[in-house]
């Protein structure tokens, strides 16, 4: 029965947390793009002394009153930094990290001189109070229902209602702010909408998390969703998503050590973060050295079978005597091609199979288009020709050879006199 | 440079005759050290366009706290910073591995580690209280910074390394003038400018370490930003802006003991940070011709000769002479570039 | 003291540069070997700055190199003196002109020696022959355009050296400036110094370079003045035929990212 109720208890904590964290996931994905990251992490923590006034003056935590304060807070944040800046051209950065950490100051010491009288101190401020949230429960529709989960709800919808009503402003504001204010959006308005919209998120995970973990709930789903997909609204989908499976994953890790469910669920976005940094598709540390092993390993191939070709060349008939291999990725390249019987031996000298030199053949014959190409359009010397048609000839398609030798018109030779092979057929 | 005589005998006052021991005196010295050398290397960062560079050093410090005690199982002042020194530079390297390896833009990575590193700090933090492992009892003063508890061989150490600090400044004073003025040349000319930023950097991770006790993890970063900003509004020279610095920043962390002392339920960082956003505000309304009033009296009586049709504010002859202040035009919000951005 | 003709005072070798993979400036083969006002021309975006930064080793080379009086930079740096492009600085910094001027001496003072008398005498004597004496204690964001690039100039003075880079030193000059500086940098070649000036005006390099280089991408021709700023010359460098090697440089470097 007791474990019911602790149950209970948790299960509301958590589904708080996920709430909050949504809400700061949506507003953060526009922050992240809009390189207004490091704002979101001063507003989180400039909302302290809005907070502190409000409840002061006898609003209670997760009532407008407070999220009035916060909002005005938030505002003053931002117009303060660009006062400084047009007053006495200082530089933003260094104007926000002044205005931010004195107001944070500020509402600590209110905080802390006036913990008698409220609700709150510097202990919460700083680690939340998520434990404790569940025991605070309001009546919705005869259901007990923890009165921070209606909060974060409510947050939550407006949040969600306010962004998907200038939606469309958001992202073009948030793509060229000029091209926008061009365009006859209200670009201040938009701003000011989604600083306000950081202001609420940020009082939501105030309570959740406390000041400074907030500017982790709302920048790192982003980060992560901006790692893993292209567009925009996708974007946010998965940042949300990202922002609730790491608030659920962190408050149960956090349940099973028994320690703070706001420092675990930052671990765990943390977490998340870093396996999109390495397993992101295209982007990801781990495609990437697959792309690059792949090309290099194509690159070994080509110049094997390319330097076999141009030996048989020089020598005037099939076989050729070659030298050895430079690096030992064409090596290993050498033996695999040999296993595969595109290249063979023969008594100390080495052939190509008809496949084999079809490939052969269309290398060479990137390699000398660029070197007519280059010398005639790009002026380059003759004695500077090789060393960028080394390195375009692995880069070219059968579509941009055709279109080159479209452009050269004339001659199949090459800038030193050799004939350039024809297009393979098929 | 305010006499360090007031604020001693203001503590006197406030703690009553014959409590002052010596441990708070060495205390209040070395607190004073940090706020000053705080000062003087944020300078600076700020003239590197780095100000906030030490803020996600200072977030993660917390974690290696934690982990310090977990691995010596004491509250043992050098160890507890050894290991914030340790996190400091772990998260600083995690930033430069981010920057390197993955496309997420700088502001948000700075974001990411600071919010990440603070988390895991935090959850070691709460998984030692909430064990009552012995001795762990205080470990979050480190949060928000708390200076009573000091000793006297602590506030030493502290003193030290921020003396040694100033002197790595003093000693590279013209380097580093280079280095922030204009790095290309300095490269040019063949200074490392790797390895000058490199040293740059930690000096600052020092300084936010050491500035801990005193200041507490989220707060210590606006030792090293305040007062140089504050600073930068009465000298137009670098030297003097080192100095103007170090003693304002002085004088907030003297404030701020002084006040806790007689406050014991305040932490000392807030009260250091209000302290120096006052002299910070101060400045920007009332230094001579950089200050709001001073150009705002300027502006007034400019227009004033014009309107007598006086128009010798310009020199004709080199009319784009006179230009009083390189203001940039006031950017929209969008363009708000928050800390780290690092000059690329 | 002069320079011995023997060998080039300056030598480009195949220098290759690319920004991340895209090649900006490609296969430049250039040698200067006698004392002069040597004009490094071409349109915006054609790789004039990336060249001398190439050879300061400010950007990294691909390909090739750079030597100076037959040696790698770094054996002779202390006579080679650079004047990066105006805008790269913050003026606002708190340094006054003397300040500025000052930094010149730096790289032969080494490391932690601080400027002394003979330092202070030799920034005051820099700054009276670009005419700027008056204002050695000012603040360097109090000066117009032009005075701020004097000041730079005098900085180079301060340096010393035998070869000088000048980035763009004549951009958002006014006249009267630009006259001050062309006179310095002529008494400069006057007393055997090579100066190497990145210029974007080809009205004025007709008149006041010795010899010049045109560039777009590469090195179109380089010689003396008069037999280079030919118009077939001219325009093999400003018809945008280059468009060609950017276009290709972005194929390559976006086949790099996906394949």
């Amino acid at each position: 029965m007791a474990s019911d109720a602790s149950l209970t208890v948790h299960a509301w904590a958590m589904a708080t947390a996920a709430m909050v964290s949504a809400s700061c996931g949506l507003v953060g994905g526009l922050l992240v793009v809009r390189r207004m990251s490091l704002l979101g992490d001063a507003i989180a923590h400039a909302v302290l002394p809005g907070i502190a006034v409000a409840v002061l003056a006898g609003g209670s935590l997760g009532g407008p009153a407070v999220f009035a304060g916060a909002v005005a807070a938030a505002l003053a944040t931002v117009w303060l930094t660009q006062a400084i800046h047009a007053g006495v051209g200082l530089a933003e950065d260094a104007g926000a990290g002044v205005v931010f950490t004195s107001l944070f100051a500020l509402g600590v010491v209110i905080v802390t001189l006036a913990a008698s009288r409220i609700d709150l101190d510097p202990e919460c401020v700083l680690f939340g109070i998520l434990e404790l949230a569940a025991f605070d429960r309001v009546r919705v529709g005869g259901l007990l229902v923890p009165r921070a989960f209606v909060t974060a709800v409510v947050v939550f919808l407006g949040v969600a209602g306010g962004l998907a009503a200038s939606w469309r402003w958001q992202v073009f504001t948030a793509f060229d702010p000029a091209a926008a204010r061009a365009a006859g959006i209200p670009v201040g308005l938009v701003t000011s909408l989604l600083l306000a919209a950081t202001a609420v998120a940020a009082v939501a995970g105030f309570e959740a998390v406390g000041a400074v973990l907030v500017v982790a709930m709302l920048v790192v789903p982003a980060a992560t969703a901006e790692l893993l997909v292209q567009r925009m609204h996708w974007l946010v989908v998965v940042a949300v998503g990202v922002a609730i499976a790491a608030a659920c994953g962190g408050y149960a890790l956090a349940w099973r050590w028994n320690t703070s469910a706001a420092g675990m669920i930052a671990v765990v976005l943390g977490g998340c973060y870093a396996v999109a940094v390495l397993m992101a598709p295209g982007d990801g540390i781990l495609a990437r050295a697959i792309a690059r092993l792949r090309l290099e390993w194509r690159v070994a191939r080509e110049d094997c079978l390319a330097r076999i070709w141009r030996a048989c060349e020089a020598e005037g008939r099939d076989a050729a005597h070659v030298g050895d291999p430079q690096t030992w990725l064409e090596r290993m390249a050498g033996l695999w091609l040999e296993r595969r019987g595109v290249v063979r031996r023969k008594n100390g000298c080495v052939t190509l199979s008809d496949h084999g030199r079809r490939e052969a053949e269309m290398v060479v014959r990137s390699h000398r288009l660029w070197e007519a190409w280059l010398g005639r359009h790009a002026e380059l010397p003759i004695d500077h020709l090789h060393p960028p048609a080394e390195w375009l000839e692995h880069h070219v398609g059968a579509a941009m050879r055709d279109q080159i030798e479209a452009e050269l018109s004339a001659g199949q030779v090459d800038p030193h006199g050799r004939t350039i092979p024809p297009e393979a057929a098929g | 440079m305010p006499p360090l005589i007031g604020p001693v005998s203001l503590v006197a006052v406030a703690s009553g005759p014959g409590l002052v021991s010596y441990n708070t005196l060495v205390v209040l010295g070395g607190v004073a050290t940090v706020g000053f050398a705080a000062g003087v290397v944020g300078s600076l960062a700020l003239l590197r366009k780095r100000p906030l560079v030490g803020d996600a050093a200072a977030h993660a410090t917390l974690a290696g706290v934690a982990a310090a005690f977990l691995a010596t199982g004491r509250r043992d002042l050098p160890a507890l910073l050894g290991g914030a020194l340790v996190a400091a530079v772990a998260a600083l390297a995690v930033l430069v591995l981010i920057r390197r390896v993955a496309r997420t833009r700088d502001d948000a990575a700075t974001a990411v580690v600071i919010g990440v590193s603070f988390g895991i700090g935090l959850a070691l933090l709460a998984g030692i209280t909430a064990r009552g492992i012995p001795g762990s009892g205080g470990l979050e003063q480190f949060l928000l910074g708390h200076t009573a508890a000091l000793t006297a061989g602590d506030a030493r150490l502290l003193a030290a390394v921020s003396l040694a600090a100033v002197a790595i400044v003093a000693l590279g004073f013209k380097e580093a003038v280079v280095l922030c003025f204009d790095p290309q040349f300095a490269a040019a000319t063949g200074w490392p400018v790797g390895l000058l930023d490199l040293v740059l950097v930690a000096l600052v991770a020092v300084m936010v370490v050491v500035g801990l006790p005193a200041a507490g993890a989220v707060l210590v970063t606006a030792l090293v930003v305040i007062p140089p900003v504050a600073a930068r509004q009465w000298t137009d020279r670098a030297g003097p802006l080192l100095v103007t610095a170090g003693v304002i920043g002085l004088t907030a962390a003297v404030t701020g003991v002084v006040v806790t002392a007689s406050r014991p339920g305040l932490s000392t960082g807030p009260v250091i940070v209000l302290a120096a956003a006052l002299i910070c505000g101060v400045s920007f309304l009332v230094a001579p011709r950089r200050g709001v009033i001073a150009q705002w009296l300027a502006r007034v009586r400019r227009e004033r000769r014009w309107a007598r049709g006086d128009l010798s504010a310009w020199d004709l002859a080199d009319a784009d002479e006179a230009v009083p202040l390189p203001l940039p035009a006031v950017s929209h919000v969008a363009a708000v570039p928050l800390r780290g951005a690092d000059g690329k | 003291m002069t320079l011995a003709a023997s060998m080039p005072l300056v030598e480009f070798h195949d220098v290759t540069v690319a920004y991340g993979r895209r090649p900006v400036l490609w296969h430049v083969d250039l040698a200067i070997d006698r004392p002069c006002l040597f004009g490094v021309i071409g349109p915006n975006g054609a790789g004039k700055s990336t060249l001398l930064k190439a050879a300061l080793g400010l950007v990294p080379v691909v390909g090739g190199y750079t030597r100076f009086f037959g040696e790698p930079l770094a054996r002779v740096r202390g006579r080679v003196g650079y004047v990066p492009q105006r805008e790269t600085v913050d003026w606002d910094f708190p340094v006054s002109v003397h300040d500025v001027v000052l930094m010149g001496t730096y790289g032969r003072l080494g490391w932690f020696r601080r400027p002394g008398g003979r330092e202070r005498d030799l920034a005051h004597a820099c700054l009276e022959r670009v005419g700027l004496a008056d204002l050695a204690g000012r603040q360097i964001g109090r000066l117009s355009g032009g005075q701020q690039q004097r000041v730079f100039l005098a900085r180079a003075l301060a340096q010393e050296a035998d070869i000088y880079l000048f980035d763009e030193p004549m951009a958002g000059v006014d006249v009267r400036s630009q006259e001050r500086i062309f006179a310095v940098l002529a008494e400069l070649r006057d007393a055997g110094r090579l100066v190497i000036v990145v210029h974007h005006d080809l009205r004025t390099a007709a008149e006041w370079f010795d010899r010049v280089a045109l560039v777009d991408m590469r090195l179109v021709a380089a010689g003396p003045t008069a037999e280079v700023l030919t118009p077939e010359n001219l325009d093999r460098t400003y018809a945008g035929r280059a468009e060609l090697l950017e276009e290709l440089g972005r194929a390559v470097a976006e086949r790099g990212r996906t394949s």
